[in-house]
């Protein structure tokens, strides 16, 4: 049997479900660092449990079945009767992978199919078992300090323990991860951990709280955990995880410092999820389902509104009526708030893309065993639908990237006397008419040097030109097709064909991408796109009898100069600009026909652009100043022109081309930006 | 009379399919919805509502606190919206001893496996629940004079009880969990005889039930299990989803536990039980009926008095829901009326 899609019932619990899922996303990832919050573990409580009546609503069992188990676990989770270690953590993330499967199933009319037994089995082991875990995990906290044997009664009773017989890579992962959690910098006090290999758990969950257990050691230990008593192979992970034993009093300063930093943080981010989440629910309330097409239809209807108004505009001026004027002037005021008012119902708050990185992070960070702190800012900032789809892919890349080859292993970290943890700052901010997303990390930073060397070693330029680059244009090269900047190539990022394409995507969006880096310091990548794609403020410039649109978010500076005073360099004329050299291009060359370049005056307009991270200044003939235009798709029978972002209609009635820089530059002066 | 409903739920899908289906009843009106429970107690002073339903688990406050806040603001009855699982049982007798009036399943599946019949059944019981709270707090005058009259004819049989009865039965629907931790509450743990308890409630809450009971009284309580002989100083919960009957002579009861019939509106039913018990030990019981919608009790009740047993109800004023001991009351069954704590002090009187 089919589901019906069209039901609004199914549609009511798509919407709120999904919400919810994304909520549980960003929620699960935060519950690895806080796993003891309760106001964390019950708001995640409270999502199963409004997902699971949706569904029962509904009759899709499969899905009933499923949060049901969760729901279940996380009460006992909040009641303070289990305690979350990593390898719970992995069930529920898997959890969470079902559950999206089940709503892509849904959504494409379908049932969603019974989850993987497996999970399930071991949502029901956590369920079952919540005695022998619940009382093993009380006892090891105090063994913690002291170094002594533990209790037979506490091995007995961890016996019954769900073990598998096997250590698997991911637990042992796990216990990594653990151990450089829960490790402070700076303390030497359990040389005696690997001394007292017979107490196995006890030295485990000792040296959990230092710094000093090498790998090998811990594999030592490990391999006599799985030979010796193989039902304790899970064991050592609850004690670290219960996060009774970092805050505990009886623990030394060096975990104490740890503790309480994430606290704050994590609490002020739990709250404003919640105040957010209030709000949003009571718009539900009085909202309506509305297709996005249809909402294209009006936004495209609103575009032809604004042409009209400018028409209207111009022609106004050259009547010399009050009355008309005042009328013109209220249809423009009102035309604007009518645009502003569509294009608000096009937003979304950019937490859509934002909410999946905390996942995305932890696990790369985790196969990678760094150890990083993902911070997002900002995620209430809203933008244009459209946007926040396609920034969605570019920025995974990204913060991919910053994860993978900005920040440095912990042990490189400490080295440079940085804190172990790395920082990955995600933000988002409107700044006028378009929106700024920063991704910054603490990690190597990238050296011109060796970005300079590289770029000859792959035979993108001879060593003048490499050595002539500004820094900032060193940085650029990341963005050259086919460079990479790690050495050996990761499956996580390091093919050097994902730069390229994120900066490719970013300018179709009008974007531009510009890079910052000290060696040491960090990275930091600023993104800006303009706030919606439907409307664009423009500078319209005339070259010849012909308007041409340039996206305003493009244009960097306006003046006027002396042609005379241009350099040629490496065959390119050049301006210098407060002592920069750009290349200078005239763009009727490329645009128009039949000019002839005798007649050139000596004072020219210059407009400077980004094109990518670059600056480009081009000769146009006149200035007409800022509008904002409707982009136009250009018809079928322009099919195939390069250079062209597409068309729109001016005040004054006539076509304007707008521009495209990216492909312009690349069409025309065979340079790739 | 239009019942005003105030809808309190965190999720948004649910708050609309709960407007839905109350749209559904004419009698019914949502007029506002809240999604926690802080929004709850605003819409209460600002609407008024004739009922609140109230989900259990929500940002911000949960259901229990609010109600307990609701109650000190305005009296209002409370429909609790839960999950009818263990767990469940465990919140959903906190929001009742918090104040909440009644309760239904979240999944209205476990109302009835006919979804339109489930949903009729969720709106008469708002409605009754509006019109049966009302009856017990607005009717005070006509309510005396019933108080009165059988109180002049509870007079007369009152001489002819002069002994301890040998076992006592206790009937309750809607506002019984807290009714019958009221009068349980007040017996020493030396009870002459055993208790029987019927309360209107699925099967996954009674075994809560009994436990929590147990653990707040003197006497034993515990869910009532098949073949069980009676003892003195326990009281014995009917079982959810079953019937309980009495069986055996006077010096040697047991309890039966039945599937029952498949047709009982009510299980367990408590005219039920009482028959059984008339037909045993009638003239030997006491039975009491507390507060409840509906008319079940009146019956057996019947029966016990019919064997010269006694009878007592919950006046008007104390019961939750004025059902249950005003059909007992008009029927002129009752030998006495009393408030609830007054019942427990009667009955602790009795040891």
């Amino acid at each position: 049997m089919a589901l019906d899609t069209d039901d609004e019932i199914l549609q009511d619990f798509l919407v709120e479900a999904e919400e919810i899922l994304e909520g549980l996303n960003e929620q699960l990832v935060e519950l690895e660092n806080s796993p003891q919050d309760a106001d964390l573990l019950n708001s995640i409580f409270r999502g199963f449990h409004t997902i699971k009546g949706g569904a029962g609503f509904l009759s899709l069992e499969a899905m009933v079945n499923l949060c049901h188990k969760s729901e279940d676990l996380f009460n006992l989770l909040r009641q303070g009767e289990r305690f979350v270690d990593a390898d719970m953590m992995d069930t529920f993330l898997k959890v969470l992978d079902i559950l999206n499967t089940m709503f892509a199933e849904i959504k494409s009319g379908q049932y969603p199919s019974p989850a993987d037994a497996e999970v399930i089995e071991s949502l029901s082991a956590y369920l079952n078992n919540d005695s022998a875990p619940a009382s093993a995990p009380e006892p090891e906290p105090e063994v913690v300090e002291e170094v002594t044997p533990p209790p037979a009664s506490t091995e007995s009773s961890s016996a019954d323990a769900p073990a598998d017989d096997e250590i698997t890579d991911d637990e042992f992962e796990a216990l990594l991860d653990q151990l450089h959690g829960n490790s402070a910098p700076g303390i030497k006090d359990s040389e005696k951990a690997p001394k007292e290999p017979p107490a196995p758990a006890a030295s485990a969950s000792s040296s959990s709280n230092s710094d000093d257990i090498t790998e090998e050691e811990f594999e030592a230990l490990l391999d006599e955990l799985q030979g010796a008593k193989k039902a304790e192979a899970e064991k050592p992970v609850p004690p670290p995880a219960a996060p009774k034993a970092a805050p505990s009093p009886s623990t030394d300063k060096a975990a104490e410092p740890k503790a309480p930093t994430p606290k704050p943080a994590e609490k002020a981010a739990s709250e404003k999820v919640e105040a957010k989440a209030a709000p949003a629910k009571q718009a539900a309330d009085t909202s309506v389902r509305v297709d996005t097409s249809r909402l294209d239809e009006i936004m495209n209807m609103v575009g032809e509104l604004v042409l009209v108004r400018n028409r209207i505009s111009t022609l106004e001026s050259s009547f010399e009526n009050e009355e008309m004027a005042k009328a013109v002037n209220n249809l423009r005021v009102v035309t604007g708030d009518l645009q502003t008012a569509v294009m608000k119902t096009r937003m979304q708050p950019i937490k859509k893309v934002f909410g999946r990185f905390p996942r995305v992070v932890r696990d790369i960070a985790r196969s990678l065993k760094k150890d990083i702190d993902l911070e997002l800012r900002g995620e209430e900032t809203d933008l244009d639908k459209n946007l926040v789809e396609a920034l969605a892919d570019p920025l995974v890349h990204l913060v991919r990237n910053a994860v993978d080859h900005g920040v440095e292993m912990p042990d490189v970290r400490e080295a440079a006397g940085k804190p172990r943890q790395g920082k990955v700052v995600l933000s988002a901010a409107q700044e006028g008419d378009h929106i700024l997303l920063t991704i910054a990390d603490d990690g190597a930073g990238m050296n011109p040097e060796t970005l300079r060397r590289k770029a000859v070693e792959k035979g993108m330029m001879d060593e003048d030109t490499a050595a002539r680059l500004t820094e900032s244009e060193c940085f650029s090269l990341i963005f050259s097709p086919g460079f990479s900047m790690k050495q050996e190539i990761s499956d996580i990022s390091g093919r050097g064909v994902g730069m390229d394409v994120v900066k490719t995507s970013i300018s179709k969006l009008n974007g531009v991408i510009d890079i910052q880096s000290e060696v040491g310091v960090g990275t930091t990548l600023s993104i800006k796109v303009p706030l919606t794609l439907a409307i664009m403020p423009t500078l319209m410039v005339m070259l010849g009898e012909q308007i041409f649109a340039f996206p305003l978010v493009n244009v960097n500076e306006i003046f006027h100069l002396d042609l005379s005073k241009t350099n040629v360099v490496d065959g390119q004329q050049t301006i210098m600009v407060r002592n920069k050299a750009l290349p200078l291009f005239y763009l009727s060359k490329w645009l128009t026909k039949g000019r002839t370049d005798g007649k050139k005056p000596e004072i020219e307009h210059v407009v400077i652009v980004n094109v990518g991270t670059q600056r480009v200044g081009f000769v146009v003939d006149v200035l007409l100043g800022q509008e904002e235009v409707v982009i136009k798709p250009l018809g079928a029978l322009l099919q195939g022109t390069h250079g062209f972002a597409g068309a729109t209609i001016t005040g004054d009635g006539r076509i304007a081309l707008i521009l495209d820089f990216p492909e312009l530059m690349k069409v025309h002066a065979n340079r790739g930006y | 009379m239009t019942v005003k409903v105030l809808i309190v739920d965190d999720s948004s899908f649910f708050r609309k399919r709960l407007a839905e289906i109350i749209a559904t009843d004419p009698r019914l009106q949502v007029i506002a919805t809240a999604s926690n429970g802080e929004e709850a107690i605003r819409e209460v002073q600002r609407h008024h509502p004739d009922v609140v339903t109230m989900d259990l688990e929500m940002p911000v406050m949960d259901g229990i606190t609010a109600v307990r806040k609701i109650k000190t603001i305005r009296h209002t009855p409370v429909l609790m919206l839960s999950t009818w699982t263990t767990e469940g049982a465990k919140s959903t007798l906190d929001a009742l001893e918090a104040g909440a009036t009644d309760f239904l399943p979240k999944r209205f599946e476990d109302l009835s496996s006919d979804k339109i019949e489930a949903q009729r059944k969720l709106c008469q019981r708002i409605y009754q629940l509006a019109s049966g709270f009302q009856a017990s707090q607005s009717d005070i005058p006509a309510n005396r004079a019933t108080n009165s009259q059988t109180q002049v004819a509870a007079a007369k049989p009152e001489k002819s009880f002069n002994t301890t009865p040998e076992l006592v039965a206790i009937g309750t629907s809607t506002g019984g969990p807290v009714a019958l931790q009221k009068v349980l509450t007040q017996l020493p743990a030396s009870f002459p005889c055993p208790i029987l308890l019927i309360q209107h409630m699925p099967a996954t809450f009674t075994p809560s039930f009994a436990e929590r009971l147990n653990t707040q009284c003197a006497i034993r309580v515990k869910q009532a299990e098949n073949g069980e002989h009676l003892v003195p100083g326990t009281a014995y919960l009917a079982p959810g989803g079953e019937q309980m009957l009495l069986k055996g002579r006077p010096n040697n009861l047991y309890l039966s536990i039945e599937p029952g019939d498949v047709k009982e509106t009510y299980k367990p039913c408590v005219d039920l039980t009482f028959d059984s018990i008339a037909h045993i030990c009638g003239s030997k019981t006491l039975a009491v009926i507390l507060t409840g919608m509906g008319s079940d009790g009146r019956n057996g009740c019947e029966s016990i008095k019919k064997k010269a047993g006694k009878i007592w109800a919950q006046d008007q004023q104390s019961s939750t829901i004025y059902g249950m001991p005003m059909a007992v009351a008009k029927a002129g069954l009752a030998d006495k009326i009393l408030d609830i704590n007054e019942i427990g002090r009667q009955l602790a009187e009795l040891s």
